[in-house]
């Protein structure tokens, strides 16, 4: 639907290595049907073990993570990937608000609600292979209603562009909606993600998207009160 | 939408906090329901009374017959009447306050009798320094209760530690510093000191302790009321999720059985219908229905039944709203809801000073002109740009 057509040229050539994390057999079967379907991706290790799974493929370059695991709540494990530099999309039937935002703290590169279906989860996980930020809708709900005290200072235009997004689900029509284009929509969209690459604890992901993020020039390092150069990593420009 | 608390209305029984008992019982005095104050000026009307009679006694029964006694003997006997007078001003006013349930202007009454205090102990001069017709030393005290009635007890001791500080430095002025004297100010100051504040300070504790007792109760009604309120949600909760595992169940179970074809549009769009039910209905975890979402999930509801598949998506806590507000913010959603066809995707994003409702629908032919407008504070926008036709109301508070 709206994915990043410059995820895919960073990897152009070899597709792109992705493991699922699951403790329900029939989910990792739905979502590994989803991803066949796009030949940039491809299914490395399955099962409901993180260490398990990443031990079988230590290579993947996307984790897709259930946050409930035998009915545990894995934020820490969610941190502890995160900080090692996994990039993990998380995806849960949890999808209030408080989970979300906690899952972003904690280091996921996105939050994708179980029912957002095929489209954003591939492009989700083509986005999070080049360490770019994807906000399916129900996480721009999440984010345009973030009422902590200590949540990013969002600029009107992304407050709005985020709550039209959550409503309308269709970038084309937030475009046309504000006067603008659905490019800029997009930006307004990631800016907001890359603001919150400032809360919760530090992350390698976090620094990692918010480095692609200059890079595009998303972004520039004084927009970002606590940058510290993790932009200068020797990643080609896109 | 910008602050406050974010209890999401959509699932997640992880993060969730707990429902909060209400502010009462946390400091019951301090946080107290307007209901506890009432209770606490009702309990105390009759120390106020007992106060005033006491006052009005000393001044008319003891003060007065001693100032006419004394007469032209004190040093400036008009500044001792005018005093007496004055104090009984002062005392009438406060009286009136007090019995009509309200509280003197403690700071300027205070002020006067201070300085009412000082005069008369100069006019009685030193004669009738210990004798009743320096009639501050002895009723005074009374009036202080009165002006400063449920201030807090430092201001009458601060009144009486002035009052004090007076008497002592007319006793010094006048030289009478012998030990009898000394003793005798002691004396005076002490039994015209103490009885005021035991009074003052018991009636403050019966105060605060029914104003407890009120905030308490008041407490107590309000969980009350919040357990019943969750109640009749689950309840309703449990009689939806019945309805909906049935039909859910009935597709499944047709499946399973081969009689339903799942390549067929009428099964799957039986299927989409009840897993769309079952998603809202898991969204569903607020304790205390807000009227708000109550009204649009069962407009939802109605949609649904008519062969709609709908998904009600809501973040934040809508704020305590009128009911025009909330008509202005429904009444368009439902009213696109009823022409809606395909499907529908309604959202609600709160915060205490804005409350957003959106309703896309896939754009079909059918008459439908854009609008803009709304009434008052309710912002109201129609459109439809061939793909959707989005419907949204916002409220701002202004």
């Amino acid at each position: 639907m709206d994915a990043d057509p410059l995820a895919a040229d960073v990897n152009a050539g070899t597709p792109i290595g992705v493991a699922i994390v699951d403790d329900h057999p029939v989910v990792i079967d739905g979502v590994r049907a989803w991803l066949a379907g796009e030949p940039r991706l491809r299914v490395l290790a399955t099962g409901d073990d993180p260490d398990r799974v990443l031990r079988a493929a230590p290579y993947a370059e996307v984790v897709l993570l259930d946050l409930r695991l035998h009915g545990r709540m894995v934020l820490d494990k969610l941190a502890e990937l995160s900080a090692a530099g996994r990039r993990v999309v998380v995806y849960s039937e949890h999808s209030d608000p408080q989970t979300m935002l906690a899952a972003l703290d904690a280091g996921a590169v996105a939050f994708l609600a179980k029912h957002e279906g095929r489209e954003h989860c591939v492009a989700t996980v083509l986005a999070a292979a080049s360490d770019r930020p994807y906000v399916p809708p129900a996480l721009a709900g999440a984010m345009v209603g973030d009422a902590r005290p200590d949540r990013p200072s969002l600029s009107d235009k992304e407050r709005e562009a985020l709550l039209l997004w959550f409503q309308s689900m269709s970038k084309a029509s937030v475009a046309r909606r504000m006067q603008i284009s659905e490019h800029t929509v997009k930006q307004y969209v990631d800016r907001a993600r890359i603001k919150y690459t400032r809360a919760g604890r530090p992350a390698a992901t976090k620094a990692a998207l918010l480095a692609r993020a200059i890079e595009d020039g998303l972004v520039r390092p004084e927009d970002i009160g606590i940058y510290r150069s993790q932009a200068s990593a020797d990643r080609p420009t896109p | 939408m910008a602050s406050e608390s974010g209890t999401a209305v959509t699932a997640g029984p992880a993060l969730r906090p707990l429902p909060r008992p209400r502010e009462a019982t946390r400091s019951a005095a301090a946080t107290a329901p307007p209901e506890a104050h009432a209770v606490a000026d009702a309990s105390d009307g009759g120390a106020r009374i007992a106060a005033i009679v006491i006052a009005a006694a000393w001044h008319l029964a003891v003060a007065l017959p001693a100032v006419l006694r004394a007469g032209p003997g004190m040093a400036v006997p008009a500044v001792v009447a005018a005093g007496w007078l004055v104090t009984t001003l002062v005392g009438v006013g406060a009286a009136l306050r007090l019995l009509r349930g309200g509280l003197p202007a403690a700071g300027p009454l205070a002020a006067a009798l201070l300085v009412i205090d000082a005069a008369v102990v100069a006019g009685a001069g030193e004669r009738f320094l210990f004798s009743t017709a320096n009639w501050v030393w002895g009723g005074l005290a009374w009036f202080f209760l009165l002006v400063l009635w449920r201030r807090p007890v430092r201001w009458l001791l601060v009144m009486l530690a002035a009052h004090g500080t007076i008497a002592l430095a007319a006793v010094v002025l006048y030289g009478a510093t012998g030990p009898a004297d000394l003793s005798r100010a002691a004396m005076y100051l002490y039994g015209t000191s103490t009885l005021p504040v035991a009074v003052f300070v018991g009636a403050a504790a019966l105060t605060a302790q029914a104003r407890d007792r009120a905030a308490t109760a008041a407490a107590t009604l309000a969980v009350a009321a919040e357990q019943a309120a969750a109640e009749r949600a689950r309840t309703e909760r449990q009689a939806r999720l019945a309805l909906v595992s049935g039909t859910a169940e009935e597709v499944l179970a047709e499946l399973a059985a081969g009689d339903a074809d799942p390549a067929d549009p009428a099964v799957r769009r039986r299927a989409v219908l009840a897993a769309a039910r079952l998603r809202r209905l898991i969204a569903e975890s607020d304790d205390v229905p807000d009227a708000l979402l109550h009204e649009l999930r069962a407009a939802a509801d109605l949609a649904e039944r008519n062969g709609l598949p709908i998904d009600l998506v809501s973040v934040g806590t809508p704020p305590e709203l009128p009911v025009e507000i909330r008509r202005g913010l429904a009444d368009p959603l439902t009213a696109a809801l009823a022409a809606a066809e395909g499907w529908a995707r309604l959202t609600v994003v709160a915060g205490p000073d804005e409350v957003v409702v959106s309703l896309v629908t896939p754009d079909h032919d059918g008459s439908d002109e854009p609008t803009t407008g709304g009434h008052g504070p309710v912002e109201h926008l129609h459109e439809r740009d061939g793909e959707i036709r989005w419907t949204q109301t916002r409220w701002r508070r202004t």
